[in-house]
């Protein structure tokens, strides 16, 4: 693709590009490049219907016909099939040219409906827009037009009105060639050729919406949008999704303080302009008549709404009164994820630093230790699918929970050579896509990833995978291009997250120069740990026993030892051991593995003070609750599964009286006598940026700044895996690529858009390079000798931030032969409070069966589909069991979170796995 | 002694007749309206009695004042409100804020909203000022609804937007007289504005075109005929 080639290119500015004159003036395209691309790079824009920049060019609308003379005189050729060859004469204005795309124009609207005034794309329509500016002006059509009906549901969330479509075959390539799901085609022939679904098979695509942000007319619209507004209502902020951790940049656009309308923006390193439909359609959910919009203070049974001023005094009475009867080890807090970076700033400031409790964990132990995920060497996306390279998968489906990373895997797999490894308890979305699916046994994975990087031990069934595949993915392996990319994640919550550590701690002891892609899937999990919201860590991946002192300093206070995680709190809850939970949008009932755990902790625990955007499971049984406001109605930050650090865009404001949690947290402090002293989240990032080590010279004006669109990396200084010869600092460093850039600009000056380019982002490296230097001056003039030592090591090699050093291998006992073990994955759509509250995708979620492979479930002997008694130590279920020939033989497979299943009250979070018996005869 | 000389212009003038014109009070009459007089807005209704708004917001989308508020909405399949897919849910119009421009009506695609000559109406709160459907769109016999605050007298609501139907398509006079619009409710299809032509034959002498001339809609034409 165009891209890839450019990213090749630039670093060593060889002269490949072709000369050809555009419109009389001569410019210089890329070698292979598209004329419609080197046109619009250099400001002619061509008209189009079918090319898409993301997509292959098919040549289907004629729309972008131009008079090209290539040497055997002028003849009109379509610019998006054309690529540009040396000497070539274009000219997109020529009287040719015109009636050209006049007659195009014409043929397409014969059978166009014309019904702008009722269309959604109305107003923001390129085919209203090319008629208008390439049109002939006036119709000589007065025949009768093409009937159908419409609109038709082609999904759930998709309408189709055919009259509208002028074939352009964009939402049918979308479907094949990015996302997978061929389900939507050219049916018929001539006259009669009509984009539909096939019969009594929807568009049920995780990416459907899409196709209607791609549709160059009103021919697809979205349920959720329709008559809702037109575009000269609409005023957008952009934003990044805050649906799961890929943190995919959107533009969210709003009429009268309601957000009606989510679309992608396109920005390389991250989504390319695509989105989930979940992130796409769930803002409905900011509209919902359930948000809570005042204060709910308990009163007896009932839940009453309260003044905030009651609300927080009476969390801040119980925190105090926790203080004082138990100590700061009596408080908890859970969750954060939700949050926006300052926001889980200013709730670590004030439970660590006022309250002194480091019971912190943003994750709901259905996650990966902290150290794991912020202390292996990171990967961007861009390099997990880098064309050619090699990526790992373990870890949960990323077409389930992280459907835009799915997105860009399936394209590196398909369309740019990479080879990918995956290892799962059951096969998953990608598995299509895997070179190898390895389909371990739970609770084996490292087994399977010792096999797969030649450790294998004992062992000799390699944790139940099969063995002829180990063998192909370790050639793989062996074969790898460069260095291998791991996606890193947790699989299954039936499981404990211990086993993927362990495979984690091979992966990084056999391929010493893997990168790591966290998946987990919390929408700001990384930015929530990064900011400190983990047992034993400080905002910017400190340890609390390495860098307590310097935060001591600045807060007043650090807590003296290292707390519980989220097991350890409920578990401590649920043994009377805590006075306070606090929940940050958290909802342990929910999502928490082991329900069982979850539900006596909050039935033990004496207050529990919960801040959240509904009333949940969880926050339903809170004594105080406090209304938060969400994405689209907050300012701040929000950080990536990549660490990519991006700007938050305030839109609607929060309904009643919600307000962001760090206001929530500022204000406990006060009622508790500390002034946390943060007035805005502006101010906050600034704090951060001072004290959080990882996050220096990440500043607001970086973060805002143009060349920063996608978001900034952190840290800024990337730490590699491979260390070279680092003697430069890193100013004379940019200095030198400027220079390069420039000397070689000036030896061919063709080339000034390149050189323009490479300068503006050595400059910028610069100006960074410049500001950190900058800061660390002035702190090593404020700590005066203490720190020397310390600063030392910030100016030879960052700041000594988290580190992951393995551990040792994790055995695991022998599987009863009468047991299945518990597969317990995710689906996109589940009990979430985002899909539930959006009305399109509530009725979604596809509920849970239980998955058995063939072997185990004709063992049974029952019908597919009835019901069987599923019993594990912790509790049993009644469900309808299914064959799946995707889940391995000895396991069972059940997706959580799902309506009618309660799957995690099977799960006891302090086993190793989860063992279940499956029993018939039953009555239903 | 100057207060007495600033008096004596005032005594003066009292006992002149006063250059006041008489309007409705005393003389119970309104003063005759320009045929394209602008006046309050109707929505109108198809002659089938379905309403011709599609709720589209192009009016809303051109109104210089930024007083007209829609909302469109899908139309009830069982009971369908306009024809199509769509339907103006939410229509309001703030007459503390209009200026009677008629740009609406100009880009209304299906001559849903007109204006009658109305302009005898004032409000004594902010929101009866506010119009909604309720208030715009004509009753079920396609006649203006009369809020008790309006001075309707016979006739003034059978010239809307006049102007409109004597507008050709794309200005070619070759269209001229041609009627390019539905029937309303109530009215039926209403017949277009004289051709300048003819008006011309009426009010002016055939000797004598460019003096006296005073007619207002002049430019309307653009000379077509000149």
């Amino acid at each position: 693709m165009a891209e890839d080639t450019t990213v090749d290119a630039a670093p060593d500015v060889v002269d490949d590009g072709v000369a050809v004159t555009i419109d009389g003036t001569e410019v210089r395209a890329r070698k292979g490049e598209l004329l419609i691309d080197a046109a619009e790079r250099h400001g002619v824009y061509i008209p189009r219907f079918c090319y898409h920049e993301r997509m292959r060019p098919v040549g289907m609308c004629r729309m972008c016909i131009v008079e090209v003379d290539t040497g055997r005189g002028p003849s009109l050729q379509p610019s998006c099939m054309l690529e540009c060859t040396p000497d070539m004469v274009v000219d997109t204005t020529s009287e040719v040219t015109r009636k050209a795309q006049e007659g195009v124009l014409e043929f397409l609207l014969v059978n166009h409906p014309l019904d702008c005034p009722v269309c959604d794309k109305g107003g923001e329509c390129p085919l209203q827009d090319q008629t208008m500016s390439n049109g002939p002006g006036e119709s000589r059509y007065i025949e009768q037009k093409r009937h159908l009906e419409k609109p038709i549901p082609i999904s759930d969330l998709v309408l189709l009105d055919r009259e509208r479509c002028i074939l352009c075959d964009r939402c049918t390539r979308f479907a094949s060639e990015v996302a997978g799901d061929p389900l939507i085609h050219f049916l018929h022939r001539g006259n009669h050729t009509e984009v539909n679904t096939f019969p009594d098979e929807p568009f049920a695509s995780y990416f459907s919406g899409n196709t209607v942000q791609i549709c160059p007319v009103g021919a697809l619209t979205a349920t959720s949008y329709r008559f809702k507004a037109r575009p000269w209502d609409l005023t957008q902020t952009e934003s990044t999704c805050q649906s799961c951790s890929v943190g995919c940049r959107v533009a969210v656009q709003a009429s009268r303080n309601e957000v009606l309308r989510i679309l992608g923006v396109d920005v390389d390193p991250v989504n390319w302009g695509w989105l989930c439909d979940k992130g796409r359609f769930d803002f409905e959910a900011i509209n919902s008549d359930e948000r809570l919009a005042a204060p709910l203070v308990r009163q007896g049974d009932e839940l009453a709404p309260a003044g905030w001023a009651q609300a927080l005094r009476q969390a801040a009475d119980a925190l105090s009164g926790a203080l004082d009867s138990g100590g700061p080890v009596s408080i908890g807090v859970l969750g954060g994820a939700r949050l926006t970076n300052e926001d889980a700033y200013a709730w670590t400031r004030f439970a660590k630093g006022v309250l002194g409790t480091d019971n912190c964990d943003a994750q709901l132990g259905d996650g990966l230790p902290p150290e794991v995920v912020l202390g292996l060497p990171r990967a961007t996306i861009d390099e997990v699918c880098r064309p050619g390279g090699t990526v790992v998968v373990v870890g949960p489906d990323p077409k389930e929970e992280l459907p835009v990373l799915f997105l860009r895997l399936r394209h590196a797999v398909v369309e740019a050579g990479a080879t990918l490894i995956e290892v799962a308890p059951a096969r998953s979305g990608i598995s299509d896509y895997a070179t190898v699916t390895l389909t371990h046994r739970p609770g084996e994975v490292a087994e399977v990833v010792r096999a797969l990087v030649g450790e294998t031990g004992q062992s000799s069934d390699l944790g139940g995978a099969d063995a002829s595949a180990v063998g192909r993915a370790r050639a793989l392996l062996d074969q790898a291009d460069g260095d291998v990319c791991v996606v890193l994640g947790r699989p299954s919550v039936a499981e404990s997250a211990d086993f993927v550590t362990d495979a984690a701690s091979v992966l990084q002891r056999a391929l010493p120069g893997a990168r790591f892609l966290s998946a987990l899937r919390r929408s700001n999990v990384h930015g929530a740990l990064d900011m400190g919201l983990a047992p034993g860590l400080l905002p910017g991946r400190v340890r609390l026993e390495d860098s307590g002192a310097e935060f001591a300093e600045a807060w007043g206070a650090v807590p003296a030892t290292v707390g519980l995680d989220a097991h350890g709190m409920l578990t401590a809850a649920a043994e009377g051991r805590l006075s306070v939970l606090v929940l940050l949008g958290a909802d342990p009932l929910a999502d928490f593995p082991d329900r069982h755990l979850a539900e006596r902790a909050l039935a033990t625990v004496p207050t529990i003070v919960a801040s959240d955007l509904f009333l949940t499971e969880s926050s339903a049984r809170a004594h105080v609750v406090l209304p938060a406001a969400g994405f689209a109605e907050c300012e701040g930050t929000t950080t990536n599964l990549e660490g990519r650090v991006s700007v938050l865009g305030q839109k609607v404001t929060p309904p009643g009286t919600a307000r962001s949690d760090w206001m929530i947290a500022a204000e406990l402090a006060r009622l508790m006598g500390h002034d946390l002293g943060l007035e805005s989240p502006a101010a906050i990032w600034d704090e951060i940026c001072t004290l959080a080590p990882s996050h220096r010279g990440v500043t607001t004006d970086l973060l805002r700044s143009t060349d920063s669109d996608a978001g900034v990396l952190v840290p800024l200084e990337r730490e590699e895996p491979a260390p070279a010869d680092v003697d430069s600092t890193d100013g004379v460093a940019a200095e030198d690529v400027a220079e390069a850039a420039v000397d070689q600009a000036a030896a061919d000056d063709t080339l000034e858009a390149q050189a323009a380019e490479a300068e503006g982002v050595a400059a910028a490296a610069e100006q960074v390079a410049a500001e950190e230097a900058g800061e660390l001056a002035e702190e090593a003039a404020a700590d005066g000798p203490v720190e020397d030592g310390a600063e030392e090591a910030v100016a030879s090699r960052g700041p000594a931030t988290l580190r992951f050093d393995g551990i040792p291998a994790v055995t695991l006992a022998p599987r009863d032969a009468y047991s299945l073990r518990l597969v317990a994955t995710r689906k996109l759509y589940d009990q979430g409070t985002g899909v539930q509250q959006s009305a399109q995708l509530a009725p979604l979620a596809p509920g849970s069966v239980l998955r058995l492979n063939r072997y185990d479930f004709e063992r049974l002997g029952v019908e597919e589909g009835s019901v069987v008694r599923v019993a594990s130590a912790r509790g049993a279920l009644r469900v309808p069991v299914v064959v799946d020939a995707g889940v391995p033989r000895g396991a069972a497979a059940v997706y959580v979170n799902q309506p009618g299943l309660a799957a995690t009250s099977l799960v006891d979070a302090a086993a190793a796995v989860t063992e279940v018996r499956v029993e018939t005869g039953i009555d239903s | 002694m100057g207060l007495l000389r600033g008096f004596a212009v005032t005594f003066r003038q009292m006992f002149q007749r006063p250059v006041t014109n008489q309007y409705v009070i005393g003389t119970g009459e309104k003063a005759p309206k320009p045929e394209r007089l602008h006046g309050r807005h109707v929505l109108n209704r198809y002659e089938d009695g379905m309403e011709k708004c599609i709720g589209c917001e192009l009016c809303a989308g051109v109104c210089p004042a930024r007083c007209i508020y829609v909302r469109g909405a899908d139309n009830p399949e069982d009971d369908p409100v306009s024809p199509g897919e769509r339907y103006g849910y939410v229509y309001e119009i703030n007459y503390l804020r209009c200026i009677h421009c008629d740009l609406c009506v100009e880009a209304c695609p299906t001559e849903a909203i007109t204006e009658t000559k109305l302009f005898e109406f004032s409000f004594t709160s902010r929101e009866d000022a506010v119009y909604t459907k309720d208030e715009l769109l004509v009753d079920d016999d396609g006649m203006p609804r009369h809020m008790p605050w309006e001075d309707w007298r016979p006739g003034e609501d059978e010239h809307t937007s006049a102007w409109m139907r004597a507008t050709s398509p794309s200005g070619s006079a070759a269209f001229e007289g041609r009627v390019a619009w539905t029937g309303e409710l109530g009215y039926g299809v209403r017949s277009p504005e004289a051709a300048q032509a003819d008006k011309d034959a009426v009010t002016v002498p055939a000797d004598d075109d460019d003096h006296g001339h005073d007619d207002h809609d002049d430019h309307d034409h653009g000379g077509g005929d000149h």
